[in-house]
């Protein structure tokens, strides 16, 4: 029993040590941004290879959490050379009229079930909308993964729009997800 | 019609191969000439998952062919036909479905190592052979693709020619016999 008390007195600890609003920073080898579509009705995985992510984040302290995330369009790549030049070009990403894309954390909460839910605005190809991510956040002593999920339209942003429509060609429904390691800033 | 080949004339089912992967061999020339023309719309899209259907298409019946082939044989060659131009013809065959083999494997490779889906006319999902993106390969298998096609074209051409000169200039049965049948003994079509 007593045992248990100083168990529960270090968590205790560890918890209030952990509640200062702790910004993180983002270690970008080991980390990834990736997204899942479909193109004639094939799943397929891309990534984006550059982006800049401005983490604040403590499990304890959700009302101080922040993402601020400033994506490179043009680092994608869909292991098609042919599928990317495509994507960047006018008819989709247009990186020549919108280089960057960003999503921006409004609040943080909790469902029901004990997920954590990150509330924001995405701005891609000059369109914003609200969008949630669903939070998974495995602190590891200086370290912790970050792990990121989030449902988009691609109709919603305008890219693939007209002719490009036809979700039998390319999915509407696109998952993003985020996998980041983190190092804890001092 | 007998379905088996005999001493005399091809089996039916051996000219229902045959015509069928004509006639899809060149429809497929038309669109992969026509095709890589267009320029990107996904009606451009529709035209290449077709161009890899058909192609596929063809890899399964030269497949069946060949097996169905091995089962039965081949019909006597003219009585007239010289010694070298027996060999030439059996040689000729052979290159036809080496080719006809070849052709939609090297599509096959190709389309693997660009990446690019592969969906049997959007019914079923068919296997990358490189495990993914292979861009160092991709260049090589597309030249491999484009240089068999022309040399199917040649062989085609002789094929063809072939088959006229022993319809017109031999008046023997080759080409009926792949057609509408050898004539019999009385010189009537069957």
């Amino acid at each position: 029993m007593k045992r248990f008390g100083g168990l529960c007195i270090a968590m205790l600890l560890g918890w209030a040590t952990a509640a200062l609003a702790q910004t993180w920073q983002v270690d970008a080898t080991h980390s990834a941004l990736t997204f899942t579509n479909t193109y004639q009705n094939v799943e397929y995985t891309g990534q984006f290879h550059r982006f800049d992510a401005e983490i604040v984040y403590d499990p304890n302290d959700l009302a101080h959490a922040k993402f601020d995330v400033s994506v490179d369009i043009a680092s994608l790549d869909t292991q098609n050379s042919e599928r990317d030049h495509t994507a960047l070009g006018a008819d989709f990403f247009d990186t020549a009229k919108f280089p960057k894309a960003h999503f921006v954390t409004t609040a943080f909460r909790k469902t029901a079930d004990g997920r954590v839910v990150a509330d924001g605005v995405l701005t891609l190809r000059g369109v914003s909308k609200p969008v949630a991510l669903t939070v998974r956040f495995k602190p590891d002593g200086d370290t912790a993964t970050l792990d990121v999920t989030a449902q988009l339209k691609r109709l919603d942003f305008g890219i693939g729009t007209g002719q490009w429509a036809d979700p039998s060609m390319i999915g509407d429904g696109v998952t993003v997800r985020g996998h980041l390691l983190l190092h804890a800033r001092p | 019609m007998p379905l088996r080949s005999t001493e005399q004339g091809w089996g039916a089912l051996v000219r229902t191969f045959h015509w069928l992967i004509a006639v899809l061999i060149v429809a497929q020339g038309v669109i992969g000439l026509t095709m890589v023309q267009m320029g990107l719309t996904p009606a451009k899209v529709r035209v290449f998952a077709l161009h890899k259907s058909i192609g596929m298409t063809i890899l399964a019946l030269v497949l069946l062919r060949i097996a169905w082939r091995l089962t039965e044989r081949r019909p006597a060659d003219p009585a007239a036909m010289p010694r070298w131009q027996r060999r030439a013809a059996h040689a000729l065959h052979l290159a036809l479905y080496a080719l006809i083999l070849a052709l939609p494997l090297s599509g096959w490779w190709f389309n693997s190592t660009a990446n690019a889906p592969l969906v049997w006319f959007g019914w079923f999902d068919l296997p990358s052979l490189t495990g993914g993106y292979a861009p160092i390969w991709k260049p090589r298998a597309l030249l491999l693709h484009q240089t068999l096609f022309w040399i199917l074209v040649a062989l085609l051409a002789g094929h063809v020619g072939a088959a006229f000169w022993h319809h017109f200039r031999e008046r023997d049965d080759v080409l009926r016999r792949m057609t509408i049948g050898p004539r019999k003994q009385n010189g009537e079509a069957r």
